[in-house]
């Protein structure tokens, strides 16, 4: 393909290398920051030989055996819940409106933060919880809160409820996705229609023929998902137990500990997490050969019918649960931000009132500020980038390498509590007067890779036709992307800046490290409070949390509606 | 009363709606080895028909009338118990599995090496031998199309049904493949139902042609 | 032109008010000091105050009351209007944060342009930056206001947790661990420790305490420590005033052991999970899951109250056999660049208007540091007004109480290992 050679050909043409760039730099970077100190080289506590004392240390914690059990167990387990209730929704409503509905129930969940999200399911869970209240005093005889397990119940199950409640909308509108492809989902669904005509049951027909190549397409997802799981800091720090913690945990409250020379320790233990990282891909990687193999011969054994039905009822049963926790987590965390007085086992506050919303209102207009000018930054930043890296694939005829894909995911891979103190003392060297900046391609890291994986399909998938229809017709290549695909691709770009603006809001590490703990946004101020005293603060901050991504996912949606409609 | 040693596929007073509307009304049987051949533009409800017959009628749209198969009434069974085989203009062969994989997944439950010998026999007979293990992508259309032809034949059905069969293979290929369908729907003696544009198709099938007209 | 005319009288009111103020914050010094050294403070002091105005200062402060930071906001309004200085309250979820900042900025060799400018500060906090040379030296000491709190007479005033302050950091407020209950449930507090152990044993999984090395937790570790301790001899309670060696340990820390190994499985969560702070403890208060409970913050009780995070039966009270007590301060980092802006806040702070106000219970209910008989009659005056309080404001056994004194910081990280040796895995 022959390109013509001007500014905007250029622009394009160097952008995939600006976009690797701005991702790779600051994590490597990031990495080293932290592999010098975990190997005993920081010289502002006077420490400059390399050794293996901090590892030493690490390992000499006690309880350090069971920090890296819960990291690893929670997370392993919580996402193949999340994937098996996934995969158990999408088999027993193929082809059902009900498909539909639940993803319509679950889409919103995607847009709750995980801070919040753990500050709900910990007030339904909570002893004195919605739940609790729900079967006091006529079921339990229950008249003060009983001093049960949850949360932070030392088997990590809460974290292990709370994050499976998180991933599961994330795959399953993964897999919708997917199946939302034309040259995908068309084709899936004419080979369910074949085995269906060749006698096999829906469910099975799922399981036999769907499965295994959806599956290709969730998995890096899921790796993603699995990944962040297992150094995940909101869920474990608001759910999860104490005596102890998991690593994850433990690694943050090193690093911010009194005593400094914990810090070697603390760095010695962000590369154990990676390691702990490492060995949960390899784990997936193993169980999915396992299963792969294992399902070999059944796949083609011929049997057509699998209990179909009791799968179903079964599913039935856990999505009626699953979207009732939910309802209620939501309800109970509503009902806490009106509330006056709620003693137990009362289920509804004694009083009503507006008082927590108005007074965390008038508080709130300097972390509302910071939160919209960040997220409207770092997201435009993003999508930016991603338009022209995507134009520079359609210029070249190429799409870009495996590698370079690889790389769009590596600040979704590697945990960002290993990488971000280490950039922390990278904008440290840089520049330290600029927190705004900081703070705003901080959260580009993980902004960018959503909106590009949110924006390619789309992209890739417009029509060349189009393109070569213009060109032949003399536009030139700007002309093309200004006034072609941007308008073509108009609804996709709103979505995915509403995903990139979410994402921006929902940070919570990146904001408190790389803002030097200065800029304080709506995310920073809930979780400073799901640690304070006040749960009807707390609540209402969690439930602005919830509402402003919400609120520019119904722009993004809307928008496109209004102005086609205009034209008509 | 139908009877019942006879495979046969009978419509009886279809009557196909949408929203009041009629779409279409047959009334046809087929005995097993004719093909009932269905042409007429896009919009003229071929497929809706097709989707009634297997049992997938979009909710949108109503239907009276009744379906036997082999005398058995089949109108109110789910399109998975019907043994109806479905072929498409693609093969939608399954990328996942290898060629034998795709046949073993029709037929029905039994002995292993039973099945593996017959998948053996049948590619041969399709001058397909010794493509067992290979995965499906890396065949030619042809070869494709011929694998799903066995994936239906295979998996043992009462009927079978063509969606544009041959539309997607070139000239020459295509009256090879049409001659081998039409063969093996005798050698089963199946009734089958073809869906179809080209006048060729509806001539080689050599059986009653129905022409729908454009409604809308 | 009426309206210019207007503005300038507007200013210069404000200047004449500003020249008043600053008048009757010098009068203390001068009936401290000899007349030379005097007028050399206060020319010192005076060049303070030219270089100090119009800039920023990052008061990096613990943020997770709503009451304290309403009072900040207010110390903001009134430096603005007396230095024009913008004060920016950097809120953090623990002062450890401001800690580690400031050591990342020394080791990224960055001197001059530091991004704290004064912080909230005390105990092991204190010490470690300390230590570590991360605060500038002999400051405190030089604020015309510090004098109010008569130092030569309240040793307290520069020793913070038995560590001299050198002119580090300067006082800000004083707390004493207060205890609070629901008068509905609880009909007889226990009000020593020996009563606290018997009363978890009726009343099982009502009580708990932070899980240490946080600030709360480890003051009620050391309230018991002191208690527990108390009929040893002299010289072996002295020790627990120095920093703790092996010997002093292994004479004192028993005690300590057995009394939680009794107390801890009745505890809430039979002691297998223990609080993050003692804002959880006042969220569990609220929901019914404990029903005695305790903090360093008197006055946050009547304003939980009032914001219904606890039940209006609450009542405080001081345990009979001692209340540990201390002080906070503020200290600026080597590194700031606002220096002379984040001393005029620390005077600031000190003023009797900012420590009267802080006082208050329904501001803050944080006693000053002032010695209110070094006060002028308008300086005293700030402290005299009345307020209408609720009942849990006024603290039971607040007169017939002893105060605790803080034991050396050393101690904190000793009873912490150990402890989490012990109990930190269930």
């Amino acid at each position: 393909m022959i390109v013509a050679n001007t500014f905007f050909t250029r622009t394009v043409r160097t952008s995939p290398m600006v976009m690797i760039a701005l991702l790779v730099v600051p994590v490597l970077g990031g990495l080293l920051g932290v592999l010098l100190p975990a190997f005993g080289w920081f010289p502002a506590l006077g420490a400059t030989e390399f050794g293996l004392f901090g590892f030493t240390e690490l390992f000499a914690t006690p309880g350090i055996e069971r920090m890296l059990l819960l990291s690893y167990g929670t997370s392993l387990i919580s996402t193949l819940l999340a994937f098996l209730i996934t995969v158990l929704i999408l088999a027993s409503y193929f082809n059902s409106p009900w498909l539909k509905r639940i993803q319509r129930l679950l889409g919103p969940i995607l847009v709750i933060p995980h801070a919040a999200a753990a500050i709900a399911i910990g007030f339904l869970i909570a002893p004195s919880g919605f739940l609790s209240r729900l079967f006091s005093p006529w079921l339990t005889g229950w008249d003060t809160p009983p001093d049960w397990l949850f949360p932070h119940d030392p088997y990590g199950l809460s974290i292990i409820l709370g994050l499976a409640l998180k991933e599961l909308p994330f795959l399953l509108l993964i897999a919708l996705g997917v199946l939302a492809q034309p040259e995908i989902g068309k084709v899936l669904k004419q080979q369910h229609k074949v085995a269906s005509s060749l006698g096999y049951c829906p469910m099975t027909g799922f399981f036999k023929v769907i499965l295994p190549s959806l599956y290709g397409y969730m998995r890096l997802p899921i790796l993603a998902v699995l990944a962040y799981s297992s150094a995940s800091v909101e869920i474990p720090l608001i759910l999860g137990p104490n005596t102890p913690p998991t690593l994850a945990v433990a690694i943050m409250q090193w690093f911010s500990d009194v005593d400094l020379s914990l810090r070697i320790k603390a760095s010695s233990g962000a590369i154990v997490q990676i390691l702990v990282t490492l060995s949960l891909l390899l784990t997936w990687w193993g169980i999915e050969l396992l299963v792969k193999k294992c399902s070999a011969s059944w796949l083609t054994n011929g049997a057509r019918e699998h209990g179909g039905m009791i799968i179903k009822r079964f599913t039935d049963v856990i999505t009626f649960i699953m979207v009732s926790t939910i309802a209620l987590a939501l309800l109970g965390m509503v009902f806490w931000s009106f509330a006056g007085f709620w003693s137990y086992p009362n289920l509804l506050p004694d009083q009503f009132m507006t008082m927590h919303w108005q007074s965390a209102l008038t508080q709130m207009q300097t972390p509302l500020f910071n939160t919209l000018v960040i997220a409207f930054s770092s997201t435009l930043l993003a999508i930016i980038l991603t338009l022209l890296a995507l134009e520079s694939e359609q210029q070249s005829n190429k799409t870009i390498s495996a590698v370079s894909g690889l790389i769009i995911y590596l600040p979704l891979l590697i945990p960002s509590i290993a990488f971000l103190f280490g950039l922390v003392w990278m904008f440290e060297q840089v520049n330290s007067q600029h927190t705004y900046l900081n703070v705003v391609f901080a959260h580009l890291l993980f902004v960018l890779p959503y909106v590009f994986l949110s924006l390619a399909n789309s992209y890739r998938r417009l029509d060349p036709r189009f393109s070569s229809v213009a060109a032949s017709l003399g536009a030139s290549p700007s002309k093309i992307f200004w006034q072609l695909k941007l308008p073509l691709l108009i609804s996709p770009i709103l979505i995915a800046s509403a995903l990139g603006l979410a994402i921006s809001f929902s940070q919570y590490l990146p904001t408190l490290l790389a803002g030097a703990g200065r800029i304080n946004t709506i995310t920073t101020e809930a979780v400073t409070l799901a640690n304070g005293a006040s749960r009807r603060t707390s609540a209402v901050y969690a439930l602005m949390q919830m509402l402003l991504p919400a609120l520019f996912f119904i722009l993004a949606w809307l928008t496109p509606k209004i102005f086609s409609r205009a034209r008509v | 009363m139908k009877s019942i040693t006879i495979p046969s596929l009978v419509i009886e007073k279809l009557q196909l709606k949408q929203k009041d509307k009629v779409l279409l009304s047959l009334d046809e049987e087929i005995i097993g080895g004719q093909v009932l051949t269905i042409m007429g533009p896009s919009g003229s409800g071929k497929s809706t028909l097709l989707n009634w017959l297997v049992g997938m009628l979009p909710s949108s749209f109503d239907a009276t009338g009744k379906l036997y198969l082999n005398g058995a009434d089949v109108s109110q069974i789910s399109s998975h118990q019907r043994h109806i085989g479905l072929l498409y203009q693609d093969p939608l062969l399954f990328p996942h599995l290898t060629v034998e994989g795709n046949i073993a997944f029709a037929m029905p439950k039994g002995n292993k090496q039973d099945r593996l010998d017959e998948i053996s026999d049948a590619l041969k007979q399709v001058g397909l031998s010794g493509m067992e293990k290979r995965c499906p992508q890396s065949l030619s259309g042809g070869q494709q199309a011929r694998v799903a032809l066995l994936r239906v034949l295979l998996s043992k059905p009462k009927a079978i049904l063509l969606d544009e069969p041959f539309s997607k293979l070139d000239s020459q290929l295509r009256q090879e493949t049409r001659q081998l369908v039409f063969d093996e729907i005798q050698r089963h003696s199946l009734p089958a139902v073809m869906v179809t544009h080209d006048e060729s198709d509806a001539i080689a099938a050599q059986g009653k042609v129905i022409t729908l007209d454009k409604l809308i | 032109m009426l309206s210019v005319n207007k503005i300038c009288q507007h200013s210069f009111a404000g200047f004449y008010k500003a020249l008043c103020y600053l008048l009757l914050l010098l009068i203390p010094q001068q009936a401290l000091f000899a007349s030379e050294s005097q007028s050399n403070a206060a020319a010192m002091w005076e060049n303070i105050e030219m270089r100090g105005t119009q800039q920023s200062v990052y008061f990096h402060a613990w943020g997770g009351d709503q009451q304290i930071n309403n009072y900040i906001q207010w110390v903001a309004k009134q430096v603005k209007q007396q230095y024009d200085i913008d004060l920016h309250h950097v809120k953090l979820t623990d002062t450890s944060e401001a800690v580690s900042r400031v050591l990342a900025e020394k080791s990224a060799s960055n001197h001059r342009n530091g991004q704290v400018d004064l912080v909230w500060i005390n105990g092991a906090n204190f010490a470690s930056m300390a230590k570590h040379k991360l605060l500038a030296l002999d400051w405190a000491d030089k604020l015309p206001n510090f004098a109010l709190t008569n130092p030569e007479n309240n040793p307290a005033m520069t020793r913070d947790f038995g560590v001299p302050t050198e002119g580090m950091e300067a006082p800000w407020g004083q707390a004493a661990l207060t205890f609070y209950y629901d008068s509905l449930k609880v009909e007889q507090p226990p009000q020593t420790l020996a009563e606290l152990l018997s009363w978890t044993k009726q009343h099982p999984g009502r009580f708990t305490y932070p899980k240490p090395p946080e600030f709360l937790g480890m003051s009620f570790l050391k309230y018991a420590l002191i208690i527990l301790n108390e009929n040893q001899p002299d010289n072996i309670k002295d020790k627990l005033y120095q920093a703790a060696t092996p010997e002093s340990e292994a004479q004192t820390l028993p005690a300590l052991w057995n009394f939680l190994d009794e107390l801890h499985p009745n505890l809430w969560r039979q002691g297998h999970h223990f609080v993050a702070n003692g804002l959880a403890l006042r969220r569990l208060s609220g929901d019914g899951e404990l029903q005695v409970s305790f903090t360093f913050s008197a006055a946050e009780i009547p304003s939980a109250i009032a914001r219904y995070d606890l039940p209006d039966s609450t009542r405080s009270y001081r345990m009979l056999d001692g209340s540990l007590s201390n002080i906070h301060f503020v200290a600026i980092p080597y590194n700031s660049p606002h220096l002379d802006s984040a001393k005029l806040v620390a005077n600031f702070l000190l003023s009797p208007k900012a420590q009267a106000k802080k006082q208050q219970t329904s501001v803050w209910g944080d006693s000053s540091v002032l010695d209110l008989s070094q006060l002028s009659p308008t300086q005293h005056a700030y402290f005299d007004m009345t307020e209408k309080r609720h009942l849990s404001a006024n603290i039971i056994n607040v007169d017939n109480t002893r105060l605790l004194s803080e034991l050396h910081p050393s101690w904190s990280a000793v009873i912490t290992k150990q402890w989490l040796a012990r109990y930190g895995v269930q």
